[in-house]
């Protein structure tokens, strides 16, 4: 068995603990009753999506400033997992407003704001699907993730800046009572951590695929990605 | 209750199917010396 494999089981081993803590031992809501269960991956999933797209972010940066292709690879690969969890958060949450607003959706400032970080980084992972692989590729995605980030802090003030549907923050006004905190506090620090191992195996496979692609096109791919190489001293 | 269970279901489709596909990804394009 790989230590990616082994990563892999451990993550999936604490978010079976997480559902075990949501279900058995976080005390039903009094008002929403068993729906408001929804909350605690909800919210954990946007954690870890704003975690994935400081990846991004500083990956874009550390890539402008020394064109690190380590640092492109956990830049995709920030991105593509970020993606995959404001999708999550995205849908649990309509599913959640469903019960509770009457309606799946609100263009509300803070369902918004999160649809549009989604709408920025499908755009940053359709960049690097349909530009030709290359330093230029790769520039113009570390632009687009860097000016992306702006979004999170939007999507995070958005409860406070206006009036929106959507609930003001519970965890830093210590609206929950304990046995919610410490259920969400768990269950986001194993999102976070799964997270964390779909970056880590994402970067190996994009590291695979640029191995395969050098090894199919070495010129041409060498030619773009190195500025000191072929194309270097072509000029 | 309904949208309970299909919250969690597509939660763990969506991150359990990203996860399983991606292993299998990395299986194929690991060299068999490397595994």
């Amino acid at each position: 068995m790989s230590s990616y494999v082994k990563a892999a089981a451990g993550a999936v081993v604490l978010m079976l603990l997480a559902a075990g803590a949501i279900f058995l031992y976080a005390p039903t809501d009094a008002l929403q009753g068993p729906v408001q269960r929804i909350f605690y991956l909800h919210v954990s999933s946007a954690v870890a999506a704003f975690g994935c797209f400081a990846v991004v972010l500083i990956g874009g940066v550390i890539y402008l400033r020394n064109e690190s292709v380590t640092a492109d690879r956990f830049a995709r690969a920030g991105a593509l997992v970020g993606v995959l969890f404001t999708t999550v958060t995205l849908v649990m949450g309509m599913l959640w407003a469903k019960p509770v607003w009457g309606s799946f959706w609100a263009w509300d400032a803070r369902l918004t704001s999160t649809l549009v970080l989604w709408i920025i980084y499908a755009g940053y992972l359709l960049v690097r699907r349909l530009a030709e692989p290359g330093r230029q590729a790769a520039r113009l995605a570390a632009v687009v993730g860097i000016f992306g980030f702006i979004d999170v802090p939007v999507v995070y003030y958005s409860v406070t800046w206006w009036r929106t549907q959507h609930p003001g923050p519970v965890i830093v006004s210590n609206a929950l009572p304990p046995e919610m905190l410490s259920t969400f506090l768990f269950t986001m620090a194993c999102t976070v951590a799964l997270a964390a191992v779909m970056i880590v195996i994402r970067y190996r496979i994009e590291t695979l695929l640029d191995t395969k692609q050098t090894s199919t096109e070495p010129a041409k791919v060498l030619a773009s990605r190195e500025p000191s190489g072929l194309a270097g001293r072509a000029r | 209750m309904i949208y309970l269970v299909i919250a969690y279901a597509f939660a763990v489709a969506l991150l359990g199917g990203y996860l399983y596909f991606s292993l299998r990804q990395l299986r194929e394009l690991t060299p068999r010396r490397e595994r």
